[in-house]
């Protein structure tokens, strides 16, 4: 079954389209990267999946549990939470509404804050943390959801070299272990290395496949209007 | 004077948590707005049904204002919001003047009447206080993923309207039993200082809840000793319950320079 699936797709938000004809299979333990301009639907097609943005035609099925790595920058940074704590929440829904939160979950947490090499700094605020290390921070926890499919909005944007390597360690285990990953991204480079398959946005899909037939000049070019060189 | 302590010391133990929520959330605008609606519903109440009425008009108030401020959230502009507050005030006044006893009742309704509490109001207080402590313990989690991350929150499964509306309503719970005892008007600044003063101590949502209780707790008894004593022993008239407002937002003050623990976003960079 597919960790993903998006037939004929239409989205957008309040009845305003803003990317169509999307169709598009993610088996598990697959990576698709997500290419196109700004504006192109990028964040659009991911939010679509996690209910945040409408489908208005076609469908987008996605089995779950689902975790969602939104943009660190979009978070309140202010906000009283220990990186612990955040990490946390993404234990919350199978804690369910009665249950205290016990030492199991606490351990959860702290595992995969040792995973994105942050053990250390459990206790510390969420917002003096650098912007690298609040994203890590955002990966551990989709990834205590034990996602079927992880789902991660431009993670690299903002982020040190130090946390890209760690944040795509991860991933790379996560997809060894059949976990489906999602990644908007504007990076070329990393799409043609790390992903298994590439959609190419620009309010549609103007293709989709492997790296090799769908980061070529001529699609490129399409995508973006003629703007990009390579 | 022991009943109105009890009151008070109930409310610091309902008002503190709930602060904190109302100051993470950034709520204290709905605060404010519930102040404003749910004084008609007071006066309403007092003009049916008498004292016994106000707990009921003001708890049919509140509830309403929580479901519409959930709605009109939901607006671009919140001018709308704030014309029909300003009205629901308007009309609230409107009513209140028609009695002969016009003066004495406004400052009733506005400013409470701490001292003449009677037992089945602080009962009443109680079971409020149960209920919404409960309620905020249940969902706490869950408001904090939401004020935190609304995104990450409905990603994960949460419904956002619902839980705003939840916490919405348990603020309008708050107002509702704090408003005969301190007023539609003071009853904003439970809400609103204890967390903002908590904040400036500790950036942790536990602690902040143990520090603004105990606070709003020793503002409510400072505050009633010495506007006993101020009208006692030197025949001033003070409100016990602006006394208790003037202490918190005092002790506000004075923690205001203290080095706060990365309080500000731009001491960390």
């Amino acid at each position: 079954m597919d960790a993903l699936r998006l037939d004929s797709a239409a989205l957008g938000y309040r009845g305003h389209v803003v990317l169509e004809d999307v169709d598009l299979a993610l088996a598990p333990g697959q990576v698709l990267a997500l290419v196109g301009p700004n504006g192109a639907g990028k964040s659009t097609l991911i939010k679509s999946v996690v209910g945040l943005a409408e489908v208005a035609a076609g469908s987008v099925l996605a089995p779950g549990p689902i975790g969602y790595v939104p943009q660190s920058g979009l978070v309140d940074q202010d906000f009283p939470v220990s990186a612990l704590q955040v990490v946390l929440m993404g234990r919350y829904r199978r804690i369910g509404w009665w249950r205290p939160t016990g030492r199991a979950d606490r351990q959860v947490a702290l595992d995969a804050l040792a995973l994105v090499g942050l053990a250390a700094r459990a206790r510390d605020r969420f917002g003096l943390l650098s912007g690298g290390q609040r994203q890590r921070v955002l990966v551990a926890r989709a990834l205590v959801a034990a996602p079927r499919l992880l789902l991660l909005d431009e993670p690299f944007n903002g982020v040190d070299a130090l946390s890209r390597d760690a944040i795509l360690r991860v991933l790379k285990a996560a997809a060894a272990d059949g976990t489906a990953i999602v990644i908007s991204t504007h990076n070329l480079d990393l799409a043609r290395s790390h992903a298994d398959l590439v959609s190419l946005l620009n309010g549609r899909q103007h293709a989709a496949g492997p790296p090799s037939s769908t980061l070529t000049p001529e699609l490129l070019r399409q995508a973006y209007g003629g703007l990009v060189t390579l | 004077m022991l009943r109105a302590l009890t009151e008070l010391l109930l409310l610091a133990a309902i008002c503190g948590p709930v602060s904190v929520f109302v100051f993470a959330r950034r709520l204290s605008f709905v605060a404010d707005a519930l102040t404003h609606t749910v004084f008609p519903g007071v006066v309403i109440g007092f003009l049916f049904g008498g004292a016994s009425g106000v707990f009921l008009g003001a708890l049919a108030a509140g509830l309403l204002t929580a479901i519409g401020l959930t709605l009109l959230d939901r607006l671009p502009s919140d001018a709308a919001t704030a014309v029909l507050l300003t009205s629901m005030f308007a009309v609230g006044v409107a009513l209140v003047s028609r009695r002969t006893s016009y003066t004495s009742d406004l400052t009733a309704f506005l400013f409470g009447r701490i001292l003449t509490v009677t037992m089945s109001q602080i009962v009443e207080t109680a079971v409020l206080g149960v209920i919404v402590l409960a309620s905020l313990a249940i969902g706490g989690r869950a408001f904090l993923f939401r004020t935190f991350d609304p995104a990450g929150a409905a990603a994960a499964g949460y419904r956002v309207a619902r839980l705003d509306l939840w916490l919405n309503v348990i603020v309008a719970l708050v107002v509702v039993a704090a408003v005969r005892a301190v007023g539609t008007v003071l009853v904003v600044a439970l809400l609103v200082v204890p967390a903002a003063a908590a904040r400036l101590v500790t950036a942790r949502v536990i602690p902040m809840i143990v520090v603004a209780t105990a606070l709003t707790a020793g503002a409510g008894y400072l505050g009633l000793w010495l506007s006993w004593t101020a009208s006692v022993d030197h025949g001033m008239r003070v409100t016990s319950a602006s006394a208790v407002v003037l202490l918190l937002v005092a002790a506000y003050l004075v923690l205001l320079p203290l080095p706060s623990k990365g309080r500000r976003r731009d001491l960390v960079a």
